[in-house]
Order: C-alpha cells, then sequence, then structure tokens
C-alpha cells in the first residue's frame, strides 16, 4: 500500500476537520449568493477551491465555514448575517452531504453518518460591533469560532498587520474573550497580534483555536505563531491549525511578496491596489521574477516544528481555501489533504498521531469550550459591559 | 446608549392628581358587580397586548425584579395578573432613530436583552412562537411574550438579515423608516420584504405607515397585517390612527387594529378609548379590534389606564356599553390568536413551495 492510499485509509476513519474554508465570502463575491448559478453539488474546479465532490475526494469531514465579511464592509453585522445565511441556505440545499453541527457530539454524529460536519466561525471582531449583544446573537445563531481581528485592529484587540495601539487587548477585549467562554465560542487567535495572542491566552479560561495559522519559527511572517505562544497550548489546551497559504509558509514566497509590493509602491500604487495599471505592473514582476511555489514538504515542515514545540495534542488544519488566490503544489485544493498525510506518514508520523491532527484535537477543543461554558452559566450572568463603560477614552 | 439616559417617566396617566381616577369625565363609576364581571370574563379570556416597551425601560435600569414588583417601570408580574395579562408582544423598536448597521446591531441587542429578561424570569414569563405556545404557557401560570415589533431600519435592506432576527425569535416587524416601504408605497424590494415575512411567519405591522404602504401590504399579504398602535382618525386626528377607509380594508383583509391606550392617540378617558374600540368595531368589525397597552413606551396614558393592572376597568367600561361576551373575548384575546396561527399556517404552506431567495436579488456586491 502506497502511502497515499493508506491517508486515504485513514481519512475515512478519521476525517479532517478543516478550520477555515472562505467559500461563503466567494460565492458572495462570484455568484451573488446566487446557490444555482454556482452550485457545488458539481465540480466548480474553475471558479473555486471547494466544492462536494471535491471535499469529499479530499476526506473532509468537518468545516468551519467562514462568516468573513472585510473590516472595510460599510455594513459589517449585516453583511456577516448573510454570510451566516448562506451557509444556512447551503445546508437546507445540500442536506445529503452537510450536516449542520453546533456542538463536539454533532460532529461525531456527522461522521457516523457520513456527512460534513458544517460549522461556522466569524472571522473578525468588527462583526460585533463592539456589542456584547451582537456576540451573543451570533452564537445564537450558530457561530462557534471568533477570529479576535482580521488584517487591521479593533478597537479592543490588535492585528498582526496593523500597527500596535491597545498592546493586546484592552478591558473591553479581555470581556469579549470572557463572554465567549460563557457562551461557549471559541477563541480564534489567528490575525491577531502576538500580544493579543498573550493577553487572550491570560484571559480565557477556555482552550483557544488557530483556525489558520502556522509556525513564524519556520517561517517569519506576523500572520504565524511565535514558539512561545505554542508553548503555552500544552497548559491551555488549545489547538493550532496549520495554513497553507505560501505567502505565509513560504519563506521566499515571504520575500517575493515584500519585493512585488515594493515594487508598487516604488509606481507610486498602494501594494493592495488592485486596479487595472497596479495589475499590469504586478504582472511585469512576475514575469521577471517568477513567483516561489510552496509544496507539501513546505507545510509539513511547519507541522514537524509545531508539534515539537507544541505537541501532537495540540495540532490542527486550516487550509484558507477560497480565502487566498495562491495555494501550494499538492495542496491546490479541498481535495489535497491525504497528499498532506501521506507526506507526514513517510516522515514517521503514526497512524495515531495523524488521527489527532485531522480530527480528534479539533473535536476535543470544541467540546471542552462547551463544558466550560456550561460551568461558567451556572454562575455568570450575560455581561452587559459596553466598550464605553470599560475602555476610558475608548470610540 | 439607552443605559446613559436618565429614566423617563413611565408611569403616567392624565390628571394622576384628580381625585377620581376611575370616574373619567361625565361617566358614572363602574359598579362593583360589572367590575366583578369583568374581572370574571378577562379570567376566562385574558388580555393579549399588542405593544408593550418594557424591554427598552428595563434596559434603562441598573436593576429589575419583575417578580417581586418593579415600581419603576408600568408592567411587572404582578401587575400583569392583576389585569389579565396573557400575552404581550414586547416591542424591540430601538429608543432613538438609527438606521444602517447600528440598526442592525440594536435589533441584536434589544433581541438578546429581551431573551435575558424572559430567562431571568422563568416562573412568570415565557418566550413563545406560536398561538399554540401562547395556551400551553397560559396553562402552565406563565405571561407570553412574543417577540416584535422591531423596526423595518433594522433589516438595513437585506433579507438574510430578516431570516437571521427570526431565527432569533422576531415575529413582527414594523414597515416604517425606509424607502422600500414609503409615501409611494411598497416597491419591488418592499413587496419581496413581505412575501418573506410571510413565508418566515412575520406579520406585518403598518401602524405609522404611509397610506399607500398600508394598501400595498394589505394587498400583498398572504396573511393578516396588524396595526399595533392605531385608533380611528375619525375620532382623533392622529397620523397613526385610521381613516374610515384603511379600516375599514383592514376589516376585510381580517386584519388586525390594536387601539392604544394613549391619550395622545385615544384621549384622556377611559370614555375615550371606549369610543375608539366601538369605532373600530363598527367599522373593521369585531373580529379586526384588539388592544395595545402601550405600557412602559413612555407615552401618557389616559385616566385610570396608568398601568398593566387596569385592564378590567376598560373591559368594565365595554361591558357596561353592551360589548357581547363573544365580541370581548376576540377583542382581549381570540383575534391575536387569529391572527397568529394564520402567520403561522401561512409560514408552513409556503415554506413547502418556496426555497429562501438570496438576500442581494441583482445586486451582487451586497447593500
Amino acid at each position: 500500500m502506497t502511502s497515499l492510499d493508506e491517508a486515504r485509509a485513514l481519512l475515512r476513519e478519521f476525517p479532517v476537520v478543516d478550520g477555515h474554508n472562505d467559500l461563503p465570502w466567494a460565492l458572495r463575491k462570484k455568484a451573488g449568493y446566487d446557490l444555482d448559478a454556482l452550485d457545488i453539488s458539481v465540480p466548480q474546479n474553475a471558479q473555486l477551491h471547494t466544492d462536494l465532490p471535491r471535499l469529499r475526494e479530499g476526506g473532509v469531514g468537518a468545516q468551519y465555514w467562514s462568516v468573513f465579511v472585510p473590516a472595510e464592509q460599510p455594513a459589517p453585522v449585516a453583511a456577516t448575517l448573510e454570510q451566516i445565511d448562506c451557509v444556512q441556505r447551503l445546508l437546507a440545499r445540500y442536506p445529503a452531504d452537510l450536516a449542520p453541527a453546533l456542538t463536539a457530539a454533532d460532529m461525531e454524529a456527522a461522521r457516523r453518518d457520513g456527512r460534513i460536519a458544517s460549522l461556522m466561525g466569524a472571522e473578525g471582531g468588527h462583526s460585533i460591533a463592539n456589542s456584547l449583544g451582537a456576540l451573543r446573537g451570533l452564537y445564537a445563531l450558530g457561530v462557534r469560532y471568533m477570529t479576535l481581528t482580521h488584517n487591521s485592529n479593533v478597537d479592543w484587540a490588535d492585528s498582526a498587520t496593523d500597527e500596535p495601539k491597545a498592546g493586546g487587548l484592552t478591558a473591553f477585549g479581555r470581556e469579549v474573550v470572557r463572554e465567549m467562554n460563557r457562551l461557549g465560542m471559541l477563541v480564534d487567535l489567528s490575525h491577531v497580534a502576538a500580544t493579543t495572542m498573550r493577553d487572550a491566552l491570560d484571559a480565557t479560561s477556555a482552550p483557544v483555536v488557530f483556525s489558520h495559522s502556522s509556525a513564524r519559527a519556520v517561517c517569519d511572517h506576523p500572520r504565524n505563531i511565535p514558539d512561545d505562544v505554542l508553548e503555552r497550548l500544552p497548559a491551555n489546551g488549545g489547538v493550532a491549525m496549520v495554513t497553507f497559504v505560501p505567502k505565509f509558509v513560504l519563506q521566499a514566497a515571504v520575500d517575493w511578496t515584500a519585493a512585488a509590493d515594493e515594487n508598487l509602491r516604488a509606481h507610486g500604487f498602494h501594494h493592495l491596489d488592485t486596479g487595472a495599471e497596479a495589475m499590469k505592473l504586478h504582472r511585469e514582476f512576475e514575469e521577471r521574477t517568477p513567483r516561489p511555489v510552496a509544496t507539501v514538504t513546505t507545510v509539513a515542515d511547519h507541522l514537524d516544528h509545531m508539534r515539537e514545540v507544541a505537541g501532537i495534542d495540540h495540532l490542527g488544519i486550516g487550509g484558507d481555501y477560497d480565502g487566498t488566490a495562491f495555494t501550494p503544489d499538492g495542496l491546490n485544493d479541498v481535495s489535497g489533504y491525504p497528499n498532506l498525510l501521506a507526506e507526514l506518514l513517510d516522515r514517521g508520523w503514526s497512524r495515531a498521531d495523524l488521527a489527532k491532527l485531522t480530527w480528534q484535537n479539533a473535536v476535543r477543543v470544541l467540546g471542552a469550550a462547551e463544558d466550560v461554558a456550561r460551568g461558567l452559566q451556572a454562575t455568570r450572568a450575560p455581561s452587559l459591559a459596553t466598550i464605553e463603560s470599560l475602555d476610558t477614552g475608548a470610540v | 446608549m439607552a443605559d446613559l439616559q436618565p429614566d423617563s417617566a413611565t408611569t403616567a396617566e392624565v390628571g394622576a392628581d384628580d381625585t377620581l381616577p376611575d370616574t373619567p369625565g361625565t361617566q358614572a363609576p363602574c359598579s362593583p358587580a360589572v367590575l366583578e364581571q369583568a374581572h370574571a370574563l378577562l379570567a376566562a379570556h385574558p388580555v393579549a397586548d399588542g405593544y408593550s416597551g418594557l424591554p427598552s425601560a428595563l434596559r434603562r435600569l441598573s436593576r429589575h425584579d419583575l417578580e417581586l414588583g418593579e415600581p419603576a417601570v408600568d408592567t411587572d408580574i404582578p401587575r400583569l395578573r392583576e389585569g389579565h395579562v396573557g400575552a404581550l408582544f414586547w416591542s424591540l423598536h430601538p429608543p432613538e432613530a438609527t438606521g444602517g448597521d447600528h440598526a442592525t446591531t440594536a435589533a441584536l441587542e434589544q433581541l438578546d436583552f429581551a431573551r435575558s429578561v424572559i430567562d431571568a424570569h422563568p416562573e412568570g414569563l415565557r418566550l413563545v412562537h406560536t398561538a399554540g405556545e401562547i395556551i400551553d404557557a397560559r396553562h402552565c401560570g406563565r405571561v407570553a411574550v412574543v417577540l416584535g415589533p422591531a423596526q423595518a431600519t433594522a433589516l438595513d435592506g437585506s433579507l438574510a438579515v430578516l431570516r437571521a432576527l427570526r431565527a432569533l425569535g422576531l415575529h413582527v416587524l414594523t414597515l416604517t423608516g425606509t424607502a422600500w416601504a414609503g409615501e409611494r408605497g411598497l416597491n419591488r424590494f418592499g413587496e419581496e420584504v413581505v412575501r418573506e415575512m410571510n413565508r418566515l411567519g412575520v406579520l406585518a405591522d403598518v401602524s405609522g405607515a404611509a397610506t399607500a404602504t398600508v394598501e400595498s401590504t394589505l394587498a400583498l399579504s398572504r396573511t393578516p397585517v396588524l396595526c399595533t398602535r392605531s385608533a380611528a382618525r375619525a375620532l382623533r386626528p392622529h397620523p397613526a390612527n385610521l381613516p374610515d377607509g384603511l379600516l375599514a380594508a383592514l376589516g376585510t383583509a381580517r386584519g388586525l387594529c390594536l387601539v392604544p391606550l394613549t391619550a395622545e392617540q385615544t384621549g384622556p378617558t377611559v370614555h375615550d378609548v371606549a369610543d375608539h374600540l366601538d369605532h373600530v368595531r363598527d367599522v373593521a368589525g369585531p373580529d379586526c379590534v384588539g388592544l395595545s397597552g402601550t405600557y412602559d413606551t413612555g407615552v401618557v396614558h389616559p385616566r385610570g389606564l396608568a398601568d398593566a393592572s387596569r385592564y378590567p376597568h376598560l373591559i368594565a367600561e365595554l361591558l357596561r356599553r353592551g360589548w357581547s361576551d363573544t365580541e370581548l373575548s376576540l377583542l382581549t384575546w381570540g383575534n391575536v390568536q387569529r391572527v397568529l396561527r394564520s402567520a403561522h399556517s401561512t409560514a408552513r404552506a409556503a415554506q413547502h413551495r418556496h426555497e429562501p431567495p438570496p438576500p442581494q436579488p441583482g445586486q451582487p456586491d451586497g447593500p
């Protein structure tokens, strides 16, 4: 039996829980949420990283669908509700493949049924507009993790990719974490500044997740997790879900992206400009300097390191499919997970190790958050705190 | 936000200093026998109150206890029991006008707060979603709470937000404050909203809506429409009061006009309120009239109707005027039951036929 066959056999028993997939936003941008126009029950390779046939091929057994909206969105709360609505419509439309899941028990039930447990994660504190009532609303609608920030700071937490302001979490930020603990919503520390990671680990009484982040010691990018934070996961019980995004995981791709951005700035454009002229310059740059390609081994290197620092009980997978333009060779779309497992088998990972990586750790962490919530709800009422009451001089 | 505002005068009635608050104007006081009859009737057919501002009023207080009695508001469990109130619609209208994402967030907060108040009073209150659950709550000695109306601005122009609010328990939406339900009636998006409300079982409230919007909603809706706070324009020229033509149209459509107990809309006495109820019954029909306490909304109430305990006095006046037991049971309870049942069965039928439409028809980039 080849490693790939063995990987596929293993995934039939312990499928992948993927921490982050941006299909809902892709459906919004590409089809205006018209699920007839972009029907994921048939292959959509030309348009999407994700469809049901490829999820099956990739051995995916549970997916946190991201209900991401950009922080610049004029009405982020309403747009987040639209994203949640999109997931609900997908669940109603494909009931034989997608199983609504709110708990660890729901995930196990979906695995027994051979359906893909579908959970939701919000990506960025801007989705609650500084309101704990809105946070509870998202929980009631089924959201089971919230990434504290996206690419820019929120009023109460610093992002990894913005200028430091709060220096981590503010007092209201810690209250958000406490309220998430009380609800049983996982605190997601992808995208946040290292200072915010540390503050959140200090404030939380439940395990945390990194829904899509890799190791900073392997590739020095702010979106990755520093070793001192990975070292805290055993005590916290949390899970770091390795991501595949080349410009975060491959040093050559990080450097290439920096050079490409610098090229745009040198010509007077913002590095995120996607206008025709900026894109032309960008294409010319890419012709002169080919884009470095990440592979399965790049991601496996991260997992080897994360395993050494955090331990096998604290690893998971968060591909960020349909949330990134480029993907590694061999992990081109959601059908690629068996290739990663095959590489890890070749590196000597045991079947028990891989079961933890793909399924068991991620299910355990949600169950642990539920247990903590049950305990807290016995003694603590919903928090009525406001950012105005806790953060002097804020907003 | 609301927490920072000074407490408003929630308990207010016209001429509260007058010596005989239950003896309005030229009326003779209700005889004890008639009042007793009113209590007996309400014991069998309690009040389903179409509009209560209690959640917003409670948010202004640092703490509250509805179970033991809460003098800072007009409504608490002892007074609800004294007034024979069996069901309340809780308004989620924001305290001040807001639009856009703020309105959506405010609605999420109001829903969350309302649920937490209900959770905190399990002996007295019960959250319900259907007419049947109201009956169950009554059998268990709980006051049923229906969440709504909320303001249409909360949708921020998105059907997905409507579906989310419905999933969080909302059952009534007031079609005011938006461009899609304005002076020229419902536009195409407005029509889509009303159809989706029908499909979801969210009742349309057209109190305060433009005449054209009332008319187009009545024409379009597959289930009866509410006016949660409207009296008779023929008796009192308030903009939210309905002219006879619309009252008759509402009656034809089997909708429900819930007459508010406010001095501004109905007049300063119990007698005035009864005049409005007489008029609405006569024009729209006995199947299409109900009661809307409007307690804890900051308005001034007619003399003798200062809080949620006072319904028997109003019913006594109607008995004195010759309302039949059947008419009274429809007024206090039966009509609201009918409208909720209809909304529910319409929704169930529609959900078999239609999938939810995408939130932004024809607008791939959203609002």
